[in-house]
């Protein structure tokens, strides 16, 4: 009998064995006392091998873009600019193209966000494509985060933007004898928009995955990777739409009436 | 020609306890009836999700074909109605992998 609290979970909810990454096992193996000490922290029991698949993936993830970063900050030159360089100049224009698509020029404020958003859910899909990881987005909890942050996020920009007064007068709808029946639709609408944001991100990537792992039990060579490129492009273009969706609602939300 | 297609439906799906019961238990009958009922929501949602994008994708590229100057802005709009119509389909199916 092990010590310490419940036993892992075998199979998560369909009965799927739940394997562990080798990044999970030497975490588990590693730095168990560390997982549960936070764990504690939330007051939930100490489990035997506390750190899941996604957590240590987002680790990973987060890992990778702080020292890409880094590298980039240390070989930032004006006059010759080297390859990471120009590849972190295009996906600053890209998400700088879109947000002045969206907002106008008062989008610069907000650039951090959007560009730290992109970046960390495009990593996080495309990760699951190399064999020995899963992306950390396939488990549910990974898109509720970062939906959670983005309502979060437009919520607090609306707020300081246009004032609390004024940011619950959008809720009222365009004239005011509507209001008993606009504020309603108004609430479930915006309650709405983080459960879509992580439904939408959590089914594409999961789905994407189980395709993959259908057809690769069925067949065999060029119909799962044409499933695995069909992922790949999914996983771009869901990253892309998480960002254009955030945009529309910071860009509703700090809407100045003329 | 419908009103047979429909009658027959319904017969079927009156007479389907009956042709059930005989062989299985409780637990193995409600799995029996989850993947069907899985499979129909699913071949509905796509089915509509298709039609959906269909019209979606019809408008955009009469509109790019009218307008060469706005092609930019009509994609950006393809692109997100096409995830969004995307998205419900992924709905019924996250309802139907939780069975």
């Amino acid at each position: 009998m092990r010590k310490g609290g419940r036993e892992p979970r075998k199979t998560d909810d369909e009965g799927m064995p739940e394997t562990e990454l080798w990044i999970t096992k030497i975490f588990n193996d590693h730095l168990a006392g560390l997982g549960n000490a936070f764990l504690g922290l939330v007051g939930m029991h100490a489990e035997a091998r506390p750190w899941a698949n996604f957590i240590t993936m987002q680790i990973l993830v987060a890992a990778i873009i702080i020292i890409l970063a880094a590298i980039l900050r240390a070989r930032l030159s004006f006059d010759r600019p080297g390859k990471l360089q120009h590849v972190f100049e295009l996906i600053y224009e890209f998400v700088d193209g879109q947000a002045e698509d969206q907002m106008g020029h008062g989008g610069a404020k907000y650039m951090a966000y959007f560009a730290t958003i992109f970046i960390f859910i495009l990593v996080s899909n495309l990760i699951g494509i190399i064999p020995g990881f899963d992306a950390p987005t396939m488990y549910p909890s990974v898109p509720a985060g970062c939906a959670i942050a983005t309502f979060l996020y437009y919520n607090g920009v609306g707020l300081r933007s246009n004032g609390p007064v004024k940011y619950a007068a959008h809720f009222a709808g365009p004239v005011w004898w509507l209001a008993p029946l606009m504020i309603p639709i108004e609430i479930v609408s915006h309650l709405a928009r983080p459960l879509s944001l992580t439904i939408r991100l959590y089914a594409n990537m999961f789905a994407g995955e189980k395709l993959t792992a259908v057809f690769i039990s069925l067949t065999y060579f060029l119909i799962p990777a044409a499933f695995m490129g069909l992922h790949v492009f999914v996983a771009l273009l869901q990253a892309y739409i998480f960002l254009l969706l955030t945009m529309i609602y910071v860009a509703g939300a700090t809407a100045h009436e003329h | 020609m419908t009103k047979k297609m429909i009658l027959l439906v319904m017969i079927l799906l009156v007479a389907s306890p009956m042709l059930f019961a005989q062989s299985a238990d409780v637990a193995a009958q409600t799995k029996a009836y989850a993947a069907i009922g899985g499979g129909l929501a699913m071949a509905i949602a796509s089915g509509l999700c298709g039609l959906g994008q269909g019209k979606a994708v019809a408008g955009a590229t009469e509109a790019m074909a009218r307008n060469p100057g706005a092609i930019g802005a009509i994609r950006i709009m393809l692109i997100l109605g096409l995830a969004l119509i995307e998205s419900l389909a992924l709905y019924t199916l996250v309802i139907v992998l939780i069975k």
